[in-house]
């Protein structure tokens, strides 16, 4: 069952991707800070991580560059309310880029082609 | 006595007795001590064989001035007219004045003596000249009093100088220097063509008496006419300034009136001359403190009168008041002229202000929107996250699923707003490529072919554009079509129609998508692309309005008519590049990144 890690500083939000992410069949752990997401990818090792880009502190494109360096890395879902953040090149190394939406199938739907094509380039 | 006071004496008397004044000095005993030069003159008789001479024997009648006499009160007071008898015997009207002083201890008497002969004369000579000054004086105040254009102004001169209320010359031409400064050159001509005529105008006008107000304002209908003559004269007339010994040229430097006939030297009589055709003329200069303007030349061509010294005096008097009126009418036209322009400057820049400030507000209530918009998505995300749960987990019975449905359908149509306003927001990219019309329709609509069949409607093609390109953004144009093309199918419906048709016009390009669906109301045509206007239960309302504004940023229309068969018809119109706005292939580059 893959690990998926949520990275949210709404706490509502947190809980409704992992409502949606749990029924849709995976594991999930969340954070509420860049920083302790960035802890969790370490530890936890999560097959994914969805970031939020609008965070207190650190933002979620400074968290997806400290990722991007380590080796091994982990795939990242960019998943913001802000649809501008495209035109930022730094958000095009992400895995996939998700405008939030009350609708969250296309998150789930994201998250499992991202997994599946992760999947085939290993096997 | 010191020999200066007996030289002064001298003096003095030896300019009464040269004084050309008839004077005589009587003595105490009746007979004249002294006489002038100009009572030996009057007289007849040489002035020093007047001393001794008795008074009475000289006047008549001999009693009037019986008991003047140096010693006594005459008991005439004031002037005394008489008659006084010349050497030769004739009888002379003279007015006398007497006044009485002391002199070496005896009392003398002086008379003035006026030939009443040479009075009338100066009297007529006075009268002419009141009536002139106060001529000048009436054109000064037409001149200045009513606003006149230049144009009316000039032929106000040249009336004055013809009519015979004014200075009575026959003909009157004037000269300005043109607007490059180098040519004396004929303007305005003013008098009759020839002699029979100048005798019927002279004859008419003095029937009518026409002041010279009325002769300026009634000119057009009643002297016009008759100038083709004098006015073929004065378009012959050009004088290059560099030829300063010209005569004209010259007295404007001079700035002095002057007479000229067929005796006088120099060059450029000889030409005027010609160019009159008659033996004597006059020319006045027209100057103002900042140079010359030109000149007047005035001629008596049909009468022959001579000119005078007097016509002479006031043609010059005339001529400064009329360089003072033109100047003036100058300076005015050019403050009006500088007066418009500077309105326009004002009007413009507080236009320019005013859409300064427009675009200002927009752009704040933009990024106020923009901020809004954002905060309100994540807590949208929340509650339209959690009904969509809410309803799974119902019961299909579950009357309460019905409300979670409610408000996930609700929270949608926010989340459809807040995406509409922040793309509508969201400047445009500049990124422009040259792009075949028909090429982008009909790959836009070939990506709507299967739904189209889904809903059993039929497209027909139109495309006859004739392969116009234009510069464009293709991925906001086909954004355009794209939102006219599903309008178009909405309000067709299930198994309707809609036309999808391009068209060459001159200097642009109309793309349209028409409908066979239920139209518009025609007062909302003007709405249709306004903000937040939705005739849809569902619509954002800012669906054409994003249309409007990338077509305008294009430099294009946009347009929405209905159909005279029924249905409404949705087109942008986009320009043809310029010529130096054509770029080769490849020009444009759209960057972006994938999911």
């Amino acid at each position: 069952m893959s690990k998926v890690l949520i990275v949210d500083d709404e706490p509502h939000l947190r809980l409704l991707y992992e409502t949606e992410l749990r029924r849709a069949g995976y594991e999930t752990l969340t954070a509420g800070t860049a920083a302790q997401g960035l802890e969790y990818v370490q530890t936890m090792k999560p097959d994914l991580v969805i970031l939020d880009i609008r965070m207190p502190g650190m933002d979620g494109i400074e968290a997806l560059q400290h990722i991007l360096d380590r080796d091994n890395r982990v795939p990242v879902i960019l998943n913001t309310a802000f649809s501008s953040y495209r035109d930022n090149y730094l958000t095009w190394a992400a895995d996939a880029y998700v405008t939030k939406s009350a609708d969250v199938t296309q998150l789930v739907e994201a998250v499992r082609e991202v997994l599946d094509s992760r999947l085939a380039s290993r096997s | 006595m010191t020999p200066d006071r007996a030289d002064h004496r001298d003096l003095i008397a030896a300019s009464f007795c040269q004084s050309l004044r008839p004077l005589l000095v009587l003595g105490g005993d009746g007979a004249i001590a002294a006489a002038s030069e100009g009572a030996g003159w009057l007289l007849g008789w040489r002035a020093a064989e007047l001393a001794g001479v008795r008074l009475e024997d000289l006047v008549v009648p001999a009693d009037v001035l019986r008991n003047c006499r140096g010693d006594a009160p005459c008991g005439a007071t004031g002037l005394l007219q008489v008659q006084m008898r010349t050497a030769p015997g004739d009888l002379v009207p003279v007015e006398i004045r007497c006044s009485r002083f002391e002199q070496g201890g005896s009392r003398h008497c002086l008379l003035f003596l006026t030939d009443l002969r040479q009075r009338g004369h100066e009297d007529e000579l006075r009268a002419v000249r009141l009536a002139k000054l106060s001529l000048l004086n009436q054109v000064s105040e037409a001149l200045y009093g009513a606003h006149l254009s230049l144009e009316q102004i000039l032929q106000a001169v040249l009336i004055c100088v013809t009519a015979g209320e004014g200075l009575r010359f026959n003909r009157a031409f004037l000269l300005l220097i043109d607007e490059t400064q180098e040519v004396l050159r004929g303007e305005l001509a003013i008098g009759p063509g020839d002699r029979e005529e100048a005798w019927r105008i002279w004859s008419d006008l003095a029937g009518e008496r026409a002041d010279l107000f009325a002769m300026m304002t009634t000119y057009d209908r009643s002297v016009k006419q008759t100038d083709t003559a004098v006015n073929a004269i004065v378009a012959r007339m050009g004088v290059p300034l560099a030829e300063t010994t010209h005569l004209l040229v010259r007295t404007m430097a001079t700035r002095q009136a002057v007479r000229a006939g067929l005796s006088t030297p120099g060059p450029g009589v000889e030409a005027v001359l010609g160019w009159l055709g008659c033996a004597e003329f006059a020319v006045a200069p027209l100057t103002t403190r900042s140079g010359p303007l030109g000149v007047i030349i005035a001629d008596n061509a049909f009468s022959r009168t001579p000119i005078s010294d007097l016509d002479l005096e006031f043609l010059q008097m005339f001529a400064n008041q009329s360089a003072a009126a033109i100047e003036n009418s100058r300076l005015y036209g050019e403050l009006e002229r500088r007066l418009i322009d500077l309105r326009k400057a004002h009007q413009k820049q507080r236009e320019d202000q005013e859409t300064l400030m427009r675009m200002e507000r927009l752009s704040v209530m933009g990024e106020t929107s923009a901020v809004v918009a954002h905060e309100l998505r994540n807590p949208l995300v929340a509650i339209g996250g959690f009904a969509r749960a809410l309803v799974r987990s119902m019961g299909q019975d579950d009357p309460n699923r019905q409300f979670a449905a409610i408000i996930t359908e609700e929270v949608a149509r926010m989340e459809r707003i807040i995406h509409d306003l922040l793309d509508f927001i969201r400047p445009l990219k500049q990124t422009r490529e040259t792009v075949v019309v028909d090429d982008l329709v009909r790959e836009t609509v070939g990506r709507y072919l299967k739904r189209l069949e889904e809903k059993a409607i039929s497209l027909d093609w139109d495309l006859g554009s004739g392969g116009a390109a234009v510069r464009c953004h293709p991925g906001e144009i086909q954004q355009v079509l794209e939102n006219y093309l599903v309008n178009a199918m909405q309000a067709a419906g299930d198994g309707g129609f809609v036309t999808v048709a391009t068209r060459a016009l001159e200097g642009g390009v109309r793309v349209s998508v028409a409908d066979n669906g239920p139209g518009f109301a025609p007062d909302l045509a003007d709405k249709l692309f306004s903000p937040f206007f939705s005739t849809k239960p569902t619509g954002s309302g800012l669906g054409l309005t994003i249309c409007a504004q990338i077509v305008k940023s294009h430099g294009g229309v946009t347009e929405a008519v209905n159909r005279p068969g029924g249905g409404a018809e949705f087109a942008f119109i986009l320009p043809l590049p310029k010529d130096d706005e054509e770029a080769g292939p490849g020009a444009g580059v759209t960057t972006g990144n994938g999911l």
